[in-house]
């Protein structure tokens, strides 16, 4: 038998037609899913994969879905091994330790695909559901302490046998969740999605011939691979580290320390995570998965952002985490809130890789998942859940974005207008803080400040965020960015800082305020190199106040906001010779 | 009497003219004015004119479409503005919805916030969800910040509020007030520009409106004088988003809604065009220099968004839902280090341009790959009238062949194959985020290289079937020819659909008909017949998306209250496949269409002709490339001028004409209908 070798340009318009699929599966899991999380904010993914389990096409909305993904198949085959799978069989599981997935909220399902009564691949989606059940509503606490806290767990079981939906997985997943009838909707989209995934994908091979189709898998997988490979050859050859550190998890408990090692030989990169510390007490453990899409996200971003999304990259990484470590923790510790983990992760790789490709990778970003949730009773008991977002790091030859959501995740606010016509709650501030980015030749990315103010008699207020003990880094001689905070009833008699990042069961009564800080991020290069002008700009703008102006850039300004030049010269001579 | 539709792109300006007394179309295209695009419009009018012996008193009719708004947003060339907003949140248009604009690329950057920090002023005022006063607004404070913004010397302002879609009385209040103190300052009011929900997007198109508003003002008064000096006895309706006419006075008040008319106006005339050919389904395929747009049209009735964005920014306007990629002529090939072909979005433009063109250009395009491959032709342009250099394609096309390690002409398949491919995804997008199978579609080809490669396309897509309309590259000015006369007037709502709201709905939806009504009193002279439809935006309690349903555009009762809710369960059942028939609805906002219908002028019509082309309609042969499986074949060359209804041949085909070219693979065949559109079908096997 020969091998069928596709010219290029036949493997990328099969790519394009295949992405096709992937994005015809999103949209009808959008249109017939039940829940706002899907059909708006879009938390979900599709994919195929070829016969051998491996991604070859993802329309990707959230980068941490990569991660799921790429391990779901993977364990199906692996489980049940490819003469056990079945025609008209769907699976479905969420486990983060058995069935790929990173927590439990995410539910993945795959169908085989067959073509001319032969195995040709697999169509899936992953999608995040708004309750498993658990101990807390939405299946998503940060303090939990084991994985059996945080819903139900299911195995990789199958959701449709020859054609007909499997009623007992059903009544099963759903008796488990408090919103049992919006998972049932949910559900059956993500089967409509798998199906039409299913057909089209049996149409490619009918058009193409499965010898054609089965060698442009293989060679997109090789290309996205020899993308990364192209990258990675133009780093010096070497070991790139950094660490950094997650806050303190629970009261009394260290902080939790994230070290990396990068090491370039020619074509091949290692990722080694030893000296990373203790998995933690509470939800933020990150599984095998998810860390692979953390790397995944780091690497593309810093390397080559146009990496085609599929399972090739990940043949040319190594990565090594020690178990029983954050990064590879020992079941059951909790997941649920990985990505706070994730994200400083994503610092630490970026910081090593900043030595590896200097200019290339901004400063350290705000990196935290600040998490709040208001809920009390009200005419009906409601909960608002928000994540707020912060600065991002500069770069190399502009600053940082003020005020985005970064690395793993890209989730949106909730309108003012929508939350106040929603909920018992009023919001008085939404703001850049000043002085929060860190100071350098380009300034770091300004964090978010929002007061909230209780309307109703009595709310109970919960939060998880990082980075309110050690802030954003700095780079090539820039400030590092602010942390984060909350406080209670600001500028009253009785304000108060709350002690760290995770609070729960905080009682707040009628008009009480609750004000949220986020991080800004790290500055890049030397503050007295930064252009006096772009100070004074700043400064009319109210991004950097005139004492910073001074004292951290050493810029003089007149009585109307002009750049003295002379005083300024002046000033950062002094201060560069003392 | 004469119709005149002027379009202005970027490089061209395209009159098109029809003669209701001869029946004739008269087509002119000049090199667009960028500086003043009005000194083209009224060159092109005076040029057609001559061109159809007519005096500028025949001229009955003139509709426009023109970029000055969307230009001076992408180029950020608008006013300095300032923006007047509740105290406390002075970043809304800053912070934005919070996500990044590139998941990976960490170099990306948000769009410019159109006003800078320091022309933000905070406002004492503010208003609760329920419309109620929490903060009252003082005339002290409006004297304050009134004088604060004249001091600014801003040029334009944005009045923001919070929750004044609810009550718009204090953002009126300062508007009144500007009116008296700052005349010349230009005003615009977010409860005006978008009075919907939300306050990012309501923000940012009040903002924008305020950014492009002098600019597009000037333009107006310009373009006015001009038509008036060049003797024409009618004034100009400008195309807006949604592909309807509104007057200059209008879209000088609410320039955001001509932002996204540059593609309105060619899917209104292929739409038009193609319900004359008895076809209702098609996808619009419109192929220039730098960008393809895609339209799903169902029905006969092209779809329609609420909201759509330019460059980043959200623009909360109804308009024609036309999906834009990177990918045109221009479009500049290469390899990168993996061995993989890229065709895009990087593009020559109109400079240097495409290497054949020969105005310096020297990177591939897919146009190159066209004329390398015969398809284009490959000594002439524009009716002989622009010389193309196949040696300099050839040797552009080369550098990609290197880089595949293939042949030259290996290379250019590779680079049309690759664009169609991008396309083809695109034409999948808008059909399967519908629902819809494109296979069911035709698929209509215009824009100077649309025709090109809607064979291949469709082809790749599955679909079977095209329609090239008479005059490809200049199917936007003959859009302007049979648009409507439209706008849409919208309120919030926010209350449920439950007989103790009736009273509330019907003053409202009155309200927004006599708004309509009176708004088509002024605008739509030129339309013989005007109505005003009612919809409402609905949805389930806390669901933070909306479907539209039909009102009634009076008396609402229990009864009809009670359909209309039934309607909504009925339209989520079919959009999303279930509904909640227990559940409460809630009527987010309420929007009254206001349409006067114009009339529509006779298309002219091709003489008959016999089943095969009359000898002198074929110009020639030449070799054309048709890909790996057929090579290069010897192919006819058509005049698409002398062809005539009833005439049908075989691909393969090339069909050649002033604006585009068209071509008919082997395995499709053409014919040419009364109106001289070329249908084009897959044979039957």
């Amino acid at each position: 038998m020969t091998e069928t070798v596709v010219d290029q340009v036949s493997v990328q318009v099969i790519g394009n037609a295949m992405l096709s699929v992937a994005e015809e599966m999103g949209a009808v899991l959008r249109r017939a899913s039940y829940s706002t999380n899907i059909k708006e904010r879009v938390d979900c993914s599709t994919a195929l994969f070829d016969a051998q389990g491996r991604l070859v096409a993802q329309a990707e909305h959230i980068p941490i879905h990569m991660g799921s993904m790429k391990g779901l198949v993977q364990a199906l085959l692996d489980q049940k091994g490819a003469e056990q799978l079945r025609a008209g069989d769907v699976y479905i599981t969420n486990d983060p330790y058995t069935g790929g997935g990173t927590h439990l909220p995410d539910i993945t399902m795959v169908a085989p695909v067959f073509h001319d009564g032969g195995l040709v691949g697999f169509s899936a989606n992953i999608a995040h559901h708004s309750d498993v059940g658990g101990h807390v509503p939405g299946s998503n606490s940060g303090d939990s302490t084991s994985i059996f806290q945080e819903g139900l767990r299911i195995p990789m079981v199958r959701f449709m046998i020859d054609g007909a939906v499997n009623e007992e997985v059903l009544a099963f997943v759903t008796l488990n969740s408090r919103l049992p009838e919006e998972r049932r909707g949910d559900l059956l989209a993500q089967l409509a999605a798998v199906h039409t995934g299913g057909i089209r994908f049996a149409e490619l091979h009918e058009l193409h011939g499965s010898a054609v189709i089965d060698a442009a898998c293989a060679q997109l997988l090789d290309y996205a691979r020899r993308r990364l490979e192209v990258a990675v050859a133009a780093i010096p050859d070497g070991t790139y580290t950094a660490a950094d550190w997650l806050d303190s998890d629970s009261p009394g408990q260290e902080p939790i320390r994230i070290q990396t090692a990068i090491t370039v030989a020619g074509e091949e990169i290692s990722i080694d995570f030893a000296g990373t510390g203790r998995q933690a007490d509470v939800a933020i453990n990150v599984v095998r998965s998810a860390l692979e899409a953390t790397v995944y996200y780091a690497l593309k971003a810093a390397l080559d952002p146009d990496i085609p999304a599929n399972g090739g990259f990940f043949d040319a990484v190594r990565i090594d985490a020690p178990l029983g470590s954050i990064v590879n923790p020992r079941p059951p510790a909790a997941v649920a809130a990985r990505t706070d983990a994730c994200q400083r992760v994503a610092d630490v790789l970026l910081a090593a890789l900043a030595k590896a490709v200097p200019g290339r990778v901004p400063a350290g970003s705000h990196s935290s998942i600040t998490y709040v949730t208001f809920a009390g009773p009200d005419d009906e008991f409601f909960v608002y859940p928000e994540v707020i977002a912060g600065g991002a790091g500069a770069r190399s030859d502009r600053d940082g974005l003020d005020a985005v959501q970064v690395h793993v995740t890209n989730s949106s606010n909730l309108p003012i207008e929508a939350l106040e016509l929603e909920y018992p709650l009023r919001v008085d501030t939404y703001e850049l803080i000043t002085d929060s980015g860190g100071v350098g030749e380009h300034r770091g990315g300004l964090g978010v400040r929002r007061d909230i103010r209780v309307l109703s008699g009595q709310a109970d207020f919960s939060a998880h965020a990082d980075r309110q003990t050690f802030p954003p880094l700095g780079l090539e001689g820039g400030g590092d960015g602010t942390t984060g905070r909350f406080i209670l009833r600001p500028g009253t008699e009785t304000e108060r800082t709350l002690p760290g990042g995770r609070v729960s069961g905080i009682t707040l009564d009628h008009g009480d305020v609750v004000r949220i800080e986020s991080p800004g991020s790290g500055g890049y290069g030397d503050p007295f190199a930064r252009p006096p002008e772009l100070v004074a700009r700043d400064v009319a703008q109210g991004r950097v106040s005139a004492d910073s102006a001074l004292r951290d850039y050493g810029v003089v300004l007149t009585g109307d906001g002009a750049v003295d030049a002379g005083a300024t010269a002046r000033v950062r001579g002094d201060r560069r010779e003392g | 009497m004469i119709r005149i539709g002027v379009d202005v792109g970027g490089t061209f300006t395209d009159v098109t003219a029809l003669d209701t007394g001869s029946g004739r179309f008269h087509i002119f295209k000049l090199p667009s004015t960028g500086h003043d695009q009005s000194i083209a419009v009224a060159d092109g009018i005076r040029h057609v004119l001559g061109d159809a012996g007519r005096t500028p008193d025949d001229v009955t009719y003139l509709g426009h479409g023109t970029t000055v708004a969307t230009n001076a947003l992408l180029e950020l060339k608008g006013a300095t503005t300032a923006l007047l907003v509740t105290g406390g949140v002075p970043d809304v248009l800053e912070i934005a919805r919070q996500r990044r604009p590139h998941l990976y690329d960490l170099f990306a950057d948000k769009p410019r916030v159109l006003v800078p920090r320091e022309l933000t002023f905070g406002v004492a005022e503010r208003l609760a969800a329920s419309g109620e006063v929490v903060l009252e607004l003082t005339d002290a404070e409006i004297e304050r910040v009134a004088a604060e913004l004249e001091a600014c010397g801003a040029e334009s302002v944005a009045i923001c509020f919070l929750h004044s879609y609810r009550d718009a009385a204090h953002e009126t209040r300062v508007e009144d007030a500007l009116a008296r103190r700052l005349p010349e300052v230009f005003v615009s009011r977010s409860s005006r520009v978008a009075p919907e929900f939300r306050e990012y997007e309501r923000f940012s198109t009040a903002v924008i409106n305020s950014f492009i508003g002098p600019v597009v003002s000037r333009y107006i008064r310009r373009l006015g004088e001009r038509v008036a000096e060049a003797g024409l006895p009618v004034g100009p309706r400008v195309i807006q988003s949604n592909g309807g006419l509104a007057s200059t006075d209008a879209v000088a008040e609410r320039p955001v809604t001509t932002l996204l008319s540059g593609p309105s106006a060619g899917v209104v005339g292929a739409s038009y065009l193609a319900g004359l050919a008895g076809i209702g389904d098609l996808i619009t395929f419109d192929m220039g220099g730098t960008s393809t747009d895609v339209c799903l049209i169902r029905d006969g009735r092209p779809a329609s968004a609420n909201e759509r964005g330019l460059g980043g920014y959200p623009i909360r306007v109804p308009s024609v839902d036309v999906h834009t990629i990177g990918a045109g002529g221009g479009s500049i090939a290469s390899v990168d280090g993996a061995g993989g072909l890229r065709v895009g979005p990087e593009s020559a433009g109109a400079r240097p341009g495409p290497a054949a063109y020969g105005h310096g250009g020297t990177r591939p395009t897919t146009t190159d790959a066209n004329v390398v491959r015969g398809r284009q032709n490959p000594e002439s342009a524009l009716g002989g009238a622009m010389p193309i250099d196949s040696t300099a394609a050839e040797r552009a096309v080369a550098t990609v062949a290197e880089g595949l390690g293939t042949s030259v002409v290996e290379a250019a398949r590779g680079i049309g194959r690759l664009a169609n491919s991008h396309m083809a995804r695109a034409v999948r997008q808008v059909s399967v985020e519908a629902g819809e199978d494109p296979r069911q579609y035709v698929l209509m080809a215009y824009g100077g290289a649309g025709p090109l490669h809607a064979a291949e396309v469709a082809a790749e897509v599955g679909m079977t079937r095209l329609l090239v309309p008479p005059n490809p590259g200049t199917l936007c000015a003959l859009g302007l020819l049979v648009s409507d006369v439209r706008s849409e007037f919208t309120s919030s709502f926010l209350r449920r659909a439950e007989p103790d709201t009736l009273p509330a709905l019907n003053e409202a939806v009155a309200a927004l008909v006599a708004e309509g009504k009176a708004w088509l009193a002024g605008e739509a002279r030129i339309a013989q017949r005007h109505d005003v439809t009612v919809l409402a935006d609905a949805r389930y309690p806390r669901q933070n998306f909306e479907l539209r349903i039909p009102l009634p555009s009076a008396g609402l009762d229990e009864s009809s209250l009670a359909s209309v809710v039934a309607d909504f369960h009925a339209q989520h059942e079919k959009a999303y496949g279930f509904a909640h028939p227990d559940s409460p609805v809630q009527l987010v906002n309420l929007r009254a269409i206001a349409h006067g219908e114009v009339a529509k002028p006779d298309m002219p019509r091709v003489s008959a002709g016999s089943a095969t082309p009359e000898p002198d309609a074929l110009l020639g042969t030449r070799d054309v490339d048709f890909g790996e499986e057929h090579g290069a074949l010897r192919t006819p060359v058509l005049d698409r001028a002398k062809l005539k209804s009833g005439n049908t041949f075989a691909g393969p085909a090339i069909v050649e004409q002033l604006d585009s070219t068209t071509v008919v693979p082997p395995g499709w065949s053409s014919t040419v209908d009364d109106f001289g559109n070329l249908l084009i079908e897959v044979d039957a096997e």
